[in-house]
């Protein structure tokens, strides 16, 4: 196996066998499955480059490079800008294994000889990088070896990870260096949204930039779904105000409203207006009631049908609908003015002859909240009447929106429960 | 549409100072801990305001090496253990790492020293003090609830804030001491220099620089934003060493002269809570213990845990009190490693506690140059810092920093030496 740092430092002999300087750094291009290394840097402070097809004989062993030409035929060399440097750009970093869902620090780089091209094939992300590069991997071997066990080596490959480097330049943007690195679309962003969640989760605030610039608005927002209330606010503080509100867009009003809540008046006013009609207007509604309330709670996304309905007709204004899975629990039956009227079960209506009014279906005695009610009460009474979510309606009995079970739960658990569930692997 | 912007209403008016003032109030709240008012306290006793001036300038440092890491910690959004990996490869790591670990063991036998040496001044043995305090600091951080407590802590830590009324109460001579401020004055003893090298090293403490960085770098402020998050480092700053400042005085006042040399060998805490016997009378002795255990406490649950932190994300290992023990080992092992030796430490038989922490704030001082070098090395690289590169002026008084701290520690090691001067 051939790794990045027993390369490094290995000495260039041109072709009349002058010795030309080290290896510092080797350059690579971006490819699919694996990076295939294009130079050497022999000069990081002159970023003195040599193409690899240059490279006559490359001896791993007696770490020596010979050169098909001259010393004079190569000073004129310099690296490219946008070059991506293994050593300097990828070694050290933290990298996403999208197969382990977590992120790592990339202790070395394996590399492959394949037919005179070197690929970057894989990370190495364990303990024996770490000693090789102090220079006792092979004494910590016979060590383990002594108490009957193995160092195993742990290594991933190059088509599972996901680079994070940002490193901020004065000549690029931020971002520059994650997109440089940037194989046909990121990996992760194929990972569900709760495990992409929870690797943001661990970077810090400039990577999660990165990582969130290259996920689609859709699947940001479901990410953005899945992360703690600072986070969320910290993500979409940093991001450009028009994609933050495209994100928002996309996702259920009373979420939007607690992150706006977080955020400095102007910003989050500034995002209101960016954001569609509709979805403002619902959000403004939401921003009106207290945080630990049964109005702050809820959402305004529910299923509300007419009353005058037959069991088919409301089937089929629900298909036009198309709720979101959470909210169609229930399909709640309302008149003319919006008063509650009675609510039925997914089960009542398909059990119903076609031509039933859902009038004679429905129940009547609807358990419901007072926005004003506490986030405690609004728990109890989910888990008494066994409830998935429950109305929320004003004092004329008018709907004004659904608590569901899992927003009144992390309402009402404690911080230290919440922090100790376990990460699904 | 009246109600609707009730909860934007609600809001914190200050939320941006709110928002990004903190961090750096909390450390150098913090930064009053055992090792801090011991030092300061011994300073005072030993060597009257003699070493004001010290403190002073030890101001200046603790102001410009908390905007630097501050600053680094907002433009990166990395903490610093993050980019001495990134900068240094595996072995500079490793070495800034074994030189962390190394001070913060001490640091953390000096905060168990803290609530032994105050809770011993309410007559608990510290056979029993520090163990109890040992599991206690364990489970409220791997339970997760270290947070909740930490204002409780920070709150008992304004205690001492009572050290500046009993600076005022004791009508110190103003004339000498505003005089000792500015004028540099060195006694050229062993004791001196040594007491010196703590004095720095308790105030710009290594274990600081790593947790203020990460606690900014967190927080995710944006770079627009860097003028408040310099408020808030040279506000706590200040703060500490007002409160720091007040300390020497007080106790310059009270102790300085009425000992004799044999007695400043072997201070105790009860000796030191003397100095506040202006402003409490016979309650001295109590107030001065609750600041000392709660300081103590608050630094012996941050030290362990930012040093876990500071050494997994250096090497990329799982880390954080959300995992279970087998999920990161590591993190564990590291965090309880240090209670554990921290406490062992404390409970040996006949080793004196304020000598011991004395001591520890000394090998802070030793090892602090070391991690101003890597600092020093990040915030002047471009590709790292971009424009907001460290300027003349930080890099002045950073480097001024090392250099004394290397020269004072280089007095010492030669006046070990038979026939040189200041030998004993």
């Amino acid at each position: 196996m051939l790794f990045l740092t027993e390369i490094l430092g290995a000495e260039v002999i041109d072709v009349r066998q002058r010795r030309i300087g080290a290896v510092r750094d080797l350059t690579v291009h971006v490819q699919e499955p694996y990076p295939i290394v294009t130079g050497l840097i022999v000069s990081r402070r002159r970023e003195l480059a040599i193409p690899w097809s240059e490279v006559r004989t490359f001896a791993a062993v007696t770490r020596e490079v010979a050169l098909r030409s001259s010393r004079e035929e190569i000073e004129s060399r310099r690296a490219q800008p946008d070059d991506v440097w293994l050593a300097r750009d990828v070694l050290d970093k933290q990298v996403v294994d999208t197969d382990g869902r977590r992120v790592v620090r990339v202790n070395d780089l394996q590399l492959v000889d394949s037919g005179g091209r070197l690929l970057l094939v894989g990370a190495d992300i364990g303990v024996r990088g770490i000693l090789r590069r102090l220079g006792v991997e092979a004494f910590a071997k016979r060590l383990a070896r002594l108490f009957g066990r193995d160092l195993p080596m742990a290594l991933v490959s190059w088509e599972v990870v996901d680079p994070l480097n940002s490193v901020p330049d004065p000549q690029r943007p931020a971002s520059d260096d994650a997109v440089r690195l940037r194989i046909s679309g990121r990996r992760i962003a194929r990972l569900h949204p709760a495990d992409i969640a929870d690797i943001v989760e661990e970077l810090g605030a400039k990577e999660r930039k990165t990582v969130f610039d290259t996920l689609t608005e859709e699947i940001a927002a479901d990410t953005l779904e899945e992360m703690e209330l600072e986070d969320q606010v910290s993500v979409i503080e940093h991001m450009d105000a028009r994609r933050a509100s495209e994100i928002l867009d996309d996702m259920p009003p009373d979420e939007v409203a607690d992150i706006l809540t977080e955020l400095p008046k102007d910003v989050a006013e500034q995002l209101l207006g960016l954001m569609t009609k509709d979805e403002a207007e619902d959000v403004k509604e939401l921003l009106a009631y207290e945080e630990d309330t049964a109005g702050g709670l809820m959402t305004t996304e529910y299923v509300a049908v007419s009353e005058n309905l037959t069991a088919q007709e409301c089937i089929d204004e629900l298909r036009r609908l198309e709720p979101d899975a959470e909210s169609v629990y229930y399909v709640f039956v309302i008149d003319g003015d919006e008063h509650l009227k009675g609510v039925l079960s997914l089960r009542d209506l398909i059990v119903a002859r076609p031509d039933q009014p859902i009038s004679s279906i429905m129940i009547r005695d609807v358990i419901a909240v007072h926005p004003d009610d506490d986030a405690q009460e609004v728990a109890a009474v989910l888990s008494k009447y066994n409830l998935l979510a429950v109305p929320v309606v004003d004092d004329e009995f008018r709907i004004q929106g659904l608590v569901t079970v899992d927003d009144a739960l992390d309402a009402v658990l404690p911080e230290s429960v919440k922090r100790k569930l376990p990460r699904a692997h | 549409m009246d109600r609707v912007f009730v909860r934007l209403r609600r809001f914190r008016r200050l939320f941006l100072l709110l928002a990004v003032v903190g961090p750096g109030l909390i450390t150098s709240n913090a930064d009053n801990d055992a090792g801090g008012i011991t030092t300061y306290s011994q300073a005072g006793a030993q060597f009257g305001y003699k070493m004001l001036w010290l403190l002073v300038a030890v101001t200046i440092s603790l102001a410009v090496v908390n905007e630097m890491g501050s600053r680094m910690g907002v433009v990166t959004g990395k903490g610093l253990a993050d980019l001495i990996r990134e900068r240094f490869g595996v072995r500079g790591t490793t070495f800034a790492m074994l030189l962390l670990l190394f001070a913060n063991a001490f640091t953390t036998v000096a905060e168990f020293a803290g609530i032994a040496a105050g809770l011993e001044l309410f007559g608990v043995p510290r056979y029993v003090s520090v163990p109890v305090a040992a599991v206690m600091i364990w489970l409220l951080v791997v339970r997760g609830s270290y947070p909740v407590v930490e204002k409780v802590l920070l709150s008992i830590g304004l205690v001492y804030v009572t050290y500046i009324v009993s600076g005022l109460l004791v009508h110190p001579p103003w004339n000498e001491v505003l005089r000792s401020s500015v004028v540099p004055q060195i006694v050229p003893t062993r004791d001196y220099f040594l007491l010196a090298i703590a004095l720095i090293g308790t105030t710009v403490t290594p274990w600081m620089q790593f947790y203020l960085q990460a606690a900014v770098a967190d927080k995710g402020i944006p770079n627009e934003n860097l003028a408040y998050s310099r408020v808030d480092v040279l506000v706590g700053a200040l703060v500490t060493d007002v409160i720091a400042f007040f300390i020497i005085v007080a106790t310059a006042a009270t102790l300085h002269g009425h000992l004799s040399g044999e007695q400043l060998a072997n201070m105790q805490a009860g000796d030191f809570a003397r100095a506040l016997t202006p402003v409490a009378g016979r309650f001295a002795t109590a107030l001065f213990a609750v600041g000392l255990i709660g300081a103590s406490f608050l630094a012996g649950n941050v030290v362990p845990l930012s040093t876990a932190y500071a050494v997994t994300e250096a090497f990329g290992w799982e880390r954080g009190v959300g995992h279970r023990f087998s999920e990161a080992p590591a993190f564990f092992g590291i965090f309880t490693g240090l209670i554990v030796v921290g406490a062992l430490a404390t409970l040996t038989p006949g080793l004196p506690l304020v000598s011991m922490i004395l001591l520890s704030q000394d090998a802070n001082g030793i090892i602090l140059p070391a991690i101003l070098v890597y600092m020093l090395v990040l915030l002047n690289d471009r590709r790292i810092m971009g424009r907001y590169v460290n300027g003349r002026f930080a890099n002045a008084i950073a480097g001024v920093t090392v250099a004394v701290l290397i020269v004072l520690t280089a007095i010492i090691v030669l006046s070990s030496i038979p026939g040189l001067p200041l030998s004993e």
